[in-house]
């Protein structure tokens, strides 16, 4: 396993107790997502996994070694366990766009010439190649995502984890973004590990779904088996895809003979319209030939 | 330093030129820059002109029955003073239109300022941008609901603002600080240095611009203006 948590609790100082008996575990190549509503503590699990946060209680283990937060292991962690956050003013100090990206390579002790190398190529991957001398404040919400994710990138991870990926993008900007997550994930076999509401995006996006509530886990599975709980789904505040819900309403309301996994992305309603059209089809020929034989 | 405004001039002439023609700053907004810094030095220099010197008398002006003299000395050193402040402002401008933040923190860094002194400037710079968006953004919420519709609501409107801006720099810092350990930060922040090798012309352009101007201060030695 690449990440185990084991019964992670965490309190915060105020008394809060943020995450409750959490466990956990992926593996390498995997897309998993942290789905819960505001407040859940999706971000408060994410910042145990590169050490921003130690466990109150509990243990976690990075390749089957639990983590130490000695500066030297955490950098080592940091270097392999990329964390992009939700907000990029939070992370884009520099006062251009390539010295933002090349400050992890820094830290890590690349040399300057190689680092621009890694500058130009984590930028080129995200498609921000020709804003590189720009003042993080020229660019637009979608493009400072771009280069918070080039300067995780730039520190060449294993895993990539980003809190709410795609909070407050336009339609065009969010799926930019979830396709170069889905391209790093096949191409370079990086592990991501997405926390988001975004229900929509989840099954377009996950093998692996993690459903946090108050601190708790409540479930896990994949994205299929979850979102065909509908009422689970409902206690804790989260809804089916829309296009999953339409399908739900239609076999509960018309009866239609829906099969018993309902889609979840436009590509699996369109199959499963298409075979309900089929089957309505097949019963207008039948009739139409009983019809011709009576 | 020179005694006379001849250098200054000389400066803010090359200055103003150099920005307006070879750097295409638009005039009107070279125009509005220098304008607040103008009125001040000039307020300050006809004081200086007024209440300054010993010498030789220029001028006496009776006020309201008390008289006033005008000194030579005095006046000469309003009007360098003057000169001597917009050649100044004239090269900052120069220097702040024409010249990445990142190239001047490079420079200063190789000039062996000390470090918390150069990452502190480039912190800001970055968020100054951040925080006049906030604070556009709340002074706009609270026009919205009227705070700013009297004189009372007004000073009320403008304290919340600062009181508020305060606290939002203390979280920023605070998770910038998260976000920067998150990639490696140890304390030192590392930048890539990547100055363009100085170009020669511009090198020796520089050398005879400045070795003209200490000319110019000998030859303008004794030159007053009264």
């Amino acid at each position: 396993m690449l990440f185990r948590l084991e019964n992670l609790t965490h309190q915060y100082s105020d008394g809060t107790i943020a995450l409750n008996d959490v466990s956990l575990s992926f593996d390498k190549g995997e897309r998993i997502a942290l789905l819960g509503t505001n407040g859940s503590g999706k971000t408060t699990l994410l910042h145990h996994l590169n050490g921003i946060l130690k466990p109150t209680l509990g243990n976690i283990y990075y390749e089957d070694k639990p983590l130490r937060y000695d500066s030297k292991s955490l950098l080592e962690l940091r270097r392999r366990v990329g964390f992009v956050f939700q907000d990029p003013n939070d992370q884009l100090f520099a006062p251009t766009v390539k010295q933002d990206v090349a400050f992890g390579p820094l830290n890590l002790g690349v040399p300057a010439e190689q680092v621009k190398k890694i500058v130009d190529e984590a930028l080129r991957t995200v498609g921000m190649a020709e804003f590189t001398e720009k003042p993080p404040h020229f660019l637009s919400l979608g493009q400072k995502k771009r280069v918070a994710l080039a300067g995780v990138l730039a520190m060449q991870p294993q895993v990539i984890i980003m809190d709410e990926p795609t909070s407050n993008l336009d339609p065009r900007a969010t799926s930019e973004i979830l396709h170069l997550l889905l391209q790093l994930n096949k191409e370079a076999g990086i592990t991501l590990l997405l926390a988001t509401h975004d229900v929509d995006m989840v099954p377009l996006f996950a093998n692996k779904l993690y459903i946090l509530s108050k601190g708790k886990l409540v479930s896990h599975g994949s994205p299929k088996e979850l979102f065909s709980d509908a009422e689970m789904i409902r206690r804790v505040n989260l809804r089916s895809p829309r296009i999953t819900h339409l399908f739900e309403v239609l076999k509960k309301e018309n009866s239609l003979p829906i099969g018993p996994e309902l889609p979840l992305t436009i590509s699996e309603a369109r199959k499963e319209i298409l075979r309900l059209l089929d089957i309505a089809n097949g019963a207008e020929n039948e009739r139409a030939a009983s019809h011709e034989r009576s | 330093m020179s005694p006379t405004p001849i250098v200054p001039i000389i400066v803010f002439l090359t200055s103003t030129i150099m920005l307006l023609y070879f750097a295409k700053i638009p005039y009107r907004f070279y125009l509005k820059m220098l304008w607040y810094p103008m009125i001040i030095i000039a307020i300050t220099c006809l004081i200086i002109a007024f209440f300054f010197g010993y010498q030789e008398p220029l001028a006496e002006i009776n006020l309201l029955g008390l008289r006033w003299t005008v000194f030579n000395d005095g006046v000469n050193l309003g009007f360098n003073t003057f000169f001597r402040v917009a050649g100044g402002i004239s090269t900052q401008f120069f220097l702040i239109l024409t010249t990445p933040m990142t190239s001047v923190l490079l420079l200063l860094r190789k000039a062996r300022i000390p470090q918390v002194l150069i990452e502190i400037s480039l912190l800001i710079y970055r968020y100054i941008f951040v925080f006049i968006e906030v604070m556009e953004t709340m002074h706009t919420a609270q026009e919205l609901r009227l705070g700013y519709s009297s004189l009372m609501r007004r000073l009320r409107s403008t304290s919340l603002l600062i009181a508020n801006l305060f606290i939002r720099t203390l979280e920023q810092g605070e998770r910038t600080f998260t976000a920067m350990s998150a990639r490696g930060y140890d304390g030192n922040i590392r930048v890539l240095e990547d100055l363009p090798k100085p170009n020669k012309t511009a090198l020796i352009g520089i050398i005879l611009f400045v070795a003209l101007l200490i000319i110019a201060a000998y030859l303008t030695l004794n030159f007053r203006i009264v």
